[in-house]
């Protein structure tokens, strides 16, 4: 399997559904999840933890086509390995069937799709930095290569920032990274294409430039958002605000 | 009681700093090891430090907001007294996750 993914045991089973972790653009597993304590607090909470690489993140394979990359195959990946880690169809009156997942800006876009895709298979959901509008479909591919090649400096004002992302993440690969990128302009988010039915938690950061948003796609899903104070894209992601509020709500059932 | 500092650990990929976002525990709690006591981030990205040792926190070096430089105490424990001979151990224990390790520094006390 190209796609890496981790079943972590519970402290002590709570019996409910397993959560799935899905990070973001640049990042993996390892940084948006473990080392920002998502995994332990979760852990603790009594809850079986799901965490997948997306391709050409972390300790999954990076393929050389585009098309690998496609924001629907990466879905697809994402549900076989739902499938084999046993995760199975919500069932009325059994709190350990379904699934509950939890997404970070580029994860989220696949948790909407995903909760928006399969109501059959998951409970409830947490979205966290999530934009409306997907900066990764409006980068400049052309201007990145130019960059990449002689140092031109890219005018373009979110290209250069994604360009910096990724330039500064540790161990990220750039040029899957663009693969992907080129993957998702001819995959672009559309959120009101399928807007998902189950329960929705957005949490944001308040100075987070990244995620714009937020709060249209909370108002199209009916759901409320928690803002959280002074924290940007690249920061809330390790607050405790954010780590508690997610595991009150994904233990509602 | 002996007191030891634990100075901000090198990050990796040559960072110099972090700034304190949160700290997750307070003056005059207990901790135990591998506990999370603090949030930092830097320029690449945040995460929480676990601690390389049991202890009650005697001082919080920093307040949220401030930056920190590598190898400055970022946090003080008082610890028992015998339990400060095996400081030299307690790095190859802490069995971080990512390239993080916090080594002891003994104050001059």
């Amino acid at each position: 399997m190209l796609t890496s993914w981790r079943r972590h045991e519970p402290t002590v089973d709570a019996g409910l559904a397993p959560v799935l972790l899905v990070h973001g653009f640049a990042s993996s597993t390892a940084l948006n999840w473990e080392a920002t304590g998502w995994v332990r607090d979760l852990s603790n909470a009594g809850r079986r933890v799901l965490t997948v690489d997306l391709l050409g993140h972390g300790e999954s394979a990076a393929p050389l086509e585009t098309d690998a990359y496609a924001p629907s195959r990466l879905r697809q990946a994402v549900l076989e390995v739902l499938a084999l880690a046993g995760a199975r169809p919500r069932e009325a009156g059994d709190p350990a069937s379904g699934v509950d997942l939890v997404g970070y800006s580029l994860g989220s876009r696949m948790v909407w799709e995903l909760a928006a895709e399969r109501p059959d298979l998951v409970n409830r959901a947490v979205l966290g930095g999530m934009s409306a509008e997907d900066p990764l479909a409006d980068f400049d591919l052309d201007a990145a290569d130019r960059f990449l090649a002689d140092s031109s400096a890219i005018v373009h004002e979110s290209t250069a920032a994604l360009m910096t992302l990724m330039q500064l993440a540790p161990g990220a690969n750039t040029p899957a990274l663009l693969r992907l990128v080129a993957a998702i302009k001819q995959e672009r988010f559309e959120p009101g294409a399928s807007v998902p039915s189950r329960p929705l938690l957005f949490v944001t950061g308040d100075r987070d430039a990244l995620a714009t948003g937020t709060a249209e796609l909370a108002a199209l899903a009916d759901s409320e958002v928690l803002w959280l104070p002074a924290r940007t894209h690249m920061n809330a992601v390790s607050s405790r605000a954010f780590k508690q509020a997610a595991i009150e709500f994904l233990a509602r059932h | 009681m002996a007191e030891i500092s634990f100075p901000l650990p090198d990050l990796g990929e040559g960072l110099l700093e972090a700034t304190v976002l949160e700290w997750l525990v307070a003056v005059g709690d207990q901790v135990e090891r591998n506990q999370p006591f603090v949030e930092v981030e830097t320029t690449k990205s945040s995460v929480e430090l676990p601690s390389p040792i049991a202890g009650i926190v005697l001082t919080l070096h920093g307040e949220p907001g401030d930056v920190v430089l590598v190898d400055t105490p970022l946090i003080t424990f008082a610890v028992a007294d015998d339990s400060a001979g095996i400081v030299g151990t307690v790095p190859q224990e802490a069995a971080p996750k990512r390239r993080v390790r916090l080594s002891a520094v003994l104050d001059e006390d």
